[in-house]
């Protein structure tokens, strides 16, 4: 089965398309040079690479609410969102790695719209640190001992998956294939339709953590027969496999990952059992406590974390190429963030910033 | 205590102009160096025209300060107005606040810009430099009072300044309304809110100047005092 996927599996390393969402203002008559009028991710093909392309609004409208703050203050910005993009999706475990603000994330936003297109179920994980840096309520477990749950955050992510999942929700048709005990009165009943299980994991605060798991499980089960097609996209998955989280137990210790409950769903959602999906990770220096030194994917994933990806694609997202750079560069002209710079001046951010997206923005943002 | 003042205002001043003297001066570089120019620009323009090439063809020259770069991005009023806003030395947070302030700006502006119908747009100025530019220019004074005693009466004397003090208080005065506001608001974007206002001849700062310029014209009688 490995052998096939592999012959399945279409990568082309590193480059990518430029693309931004959501334009009202933006007038379609005339499109400038480095715009694609083709908003259909599926559709784009080796002419699009380093140009821009727009997401429709209602994409953008469902993403909204776990972008990444820059983002959405650029979003608000540019009347639009700013995000770059791989040209071809992986029918494998992949896992992204790259300094800091060089655009892991915001290519994971375009693999999202690719999904959402191609009618993939999505489990985007937003940013894993949030759950365990900044812990509202950590309370034991009700299902498994000895675990901790994290209902708050759970009960957000239901909502923010049956939001940008509605579509697929209403048109897969999707049943569970077992009953769930969650206490004596409340039981899920097998044949019961998913978007009735992530509706009463809403519901039910308490059990939200049991729900993911299973809601994950049945996918896992669903997509293996054929039924459905997943998309996993974890965005800093290293912080599931660092060894301290700021989550605190009844002694009032930090406890590591793998107490809590929601990390053996995730570890279990990029395991190898399972077809007919993929799934895209990126490790982040900054996504876990006590790994700082180095990028690279065996070192923030730890032996661990590495052993249960392998075999994985490792991709390297790389800093704006030139072309890239003065599309980029032409983008913020043409949406009147920058305008007054001459060809030195462009020169010299280039070498400022070392075409580095975050730090290119970062400089651009006094100039005009 | 009285010779040491005596000594400051006679014989250091005369000690400082006097260069045969080996005295240490404050600065390491006597006074007649010249100051350096570092920008590219000027610098083309100097050799455009010859006779002012000569002028400065043998003269010693200070070497170029660290934040004196000739990038197209330094601009020597932003330039004193981050030193204006660092405190404790701390020019990194200075330059920071004032990056967040034009990005404020910005993003003010292109609000009002989409937010106008399109036949208005062009008319609405989106560069920050500029804006603030004349913010600068609208909060600058004329007139302040000053201290002076007459016969055992002090008396709040109206008094013009140079070019230079009533641009430093102009800047100051931007930067001390902005930051009475407290800590409830960030600096950086109360300063936005300002530098916007007072560009558009309203707001605190510019209230500020009227108030002293009233002052000023209050107490125009005791204006002879100046000179007599």
């Amino acid at each position: 089965m490995l052998d096939s996927l592999f012959s399945r599996m279409c990568l082309r390393n590193g480059r990518r398309t430029i693309i931004t969402a959501a334009t009202k203002d933006v007038p379609d008559t005339s499109i400038p040079w480095f715009r694609i009028s083709e908003s259909n991710p599926a559709e784009h093909d080796e002419s699009c690479l380093s140009r821009i392309y727009t997401i429709p609004s209602d994409i953008t409208a469902s993403l909204m609410s776990n972008m990444t703050l820059e983002l959405r203050k650029q979003t608000e910005i540019f009347r639009e969102l700013v995000n770059f993009n791989y040209k071809k999706i992986y029918d494998l475990t992949s896992c992204d790695n790259g300094i800091q603000g060089v655009g892991k994330t915001t290519s994971l936003l375009h693999l999202i719209h690719y999904g959402l297109v191609k009618r993939y179920f999505v489990l985007h994980l937003p940013w894993v640190q949030t759950w365990f840096r900044y812990p509202r309520d950590a309370v034991a477990s009700p299902l498994e001992p000895d675990k901790i749950d994290l209902p708050e955050s759970a009960t957000k992510w239901l909502k923010y998956i049956k939001e940008i999942n509605k579509v697929a929700l209403s048109q897969l048709d999707l049943k569970t294939t077992k009953e769930y005990t969650w206490s004596q009165r409340e039981i899920t009943k097998s044949g019961e339709s998913l978007s009735n299980l992530i509706e009463f994991g809403i519901q039910r605060n308490k059990f939200a953590c049991g729900v993911i798991n299973a809601v994950v499980d049945e996918l896992k089960m669903a997509s293996t027969a054929g039924k459905c097609r997943t998309l996993v996209i974890i965005d800093g998955f290293n912080a599931f496999t660092s060894s301290i989280t700021h989550v605190k137990d009844e002694n009032h210790t930090y406890v590591p990952p793998e107490r809590i409950s929601i990390t053996s769903t995730f570890l279990s959602s990029v395991d190898y059992n399972w077809c007919n999906g993929a799934a895209i990770l990126t490790v982040d220096k900054r996504a876990n406590k006590d790994r700082k030194d180095s990028d690279y994917p065996t070192y923030l994933l730890g032996k661990k974390g590495f052993e249960l990806l392998d075999p994985f694609l490792p991709i390297c997202v790389e800093n704006y190429s030139l072309d890239e750079f003065k599309t980029i560069l032409e983008y913020y002209k043409d949406r009147k963030w920058i305008k007054n710079i001459s060809d030195k001046g462009q020169r010299e951010l280039e070498l400022l910033s070392n075409k580095n997206p975050y730090q290119l923005w970062a400089l651009c943002k006094p100039l005009y | 205590m009285f010779v040491g003042r005596k000594f400051n205002s006679l014989i250091l001043s005369n000690l400082r102009c006097n260069l045969e003297n080996s005295f240490q001066f404050y600065s390491v570089f006597p006074p007649n160096y010249i100051k350096p120019i570092y920008k590219k620009g000027e610098q083309e323009a100097l050799y455009q025209e010859e006779t002012a090439l000569k002028q400065f063809s043998h003269l010693p020259v200070k070497p170029a300060k660290t934040n004196n770069t000739c990038s197209e991005f330094h601009d020597e009023l932003i330039r004193k107005f981050t030193n204006y806003i660092m405190r404790k030395g701390n020019k990194k947070m200075a330059r920071k606040i004032l990056d967040e302030t034009f990005e404020n700006i910005k993003i003010k502006k292109l609000n009002e810009y989409y937010n106008t119908s399109p036949e208005y747009r062009e008319n609405i100025i989106l560069d920050p430099k500029v804006i603030f530019y004349q913010a600068v220019e609208n909060c600058t004074p004329v007139l302040e009072l000053q201290k002076i005693s007459r016969g055992g009466i002090a008396y709040q004397v109206p008094i013009p300044m140079n070019e230079n003090r009533a641009q430093f208080l102009s800047m100051n005065w931007i930067i001390s309304t902005a930051q009475n506001k407290g800590n409830a608001e960030k600096l950086s974007d109360v300063l936005a809110k300002d530098i916007i206002d007072a560009a558009n001849n309203q707001g605190r700062v510019i209230k500020k100047k009227y108030d002293m310029h009233k002052q000023c014209e209050a107490n125009r009688a005791y204006a002879h005092y100046r000179w007599l």
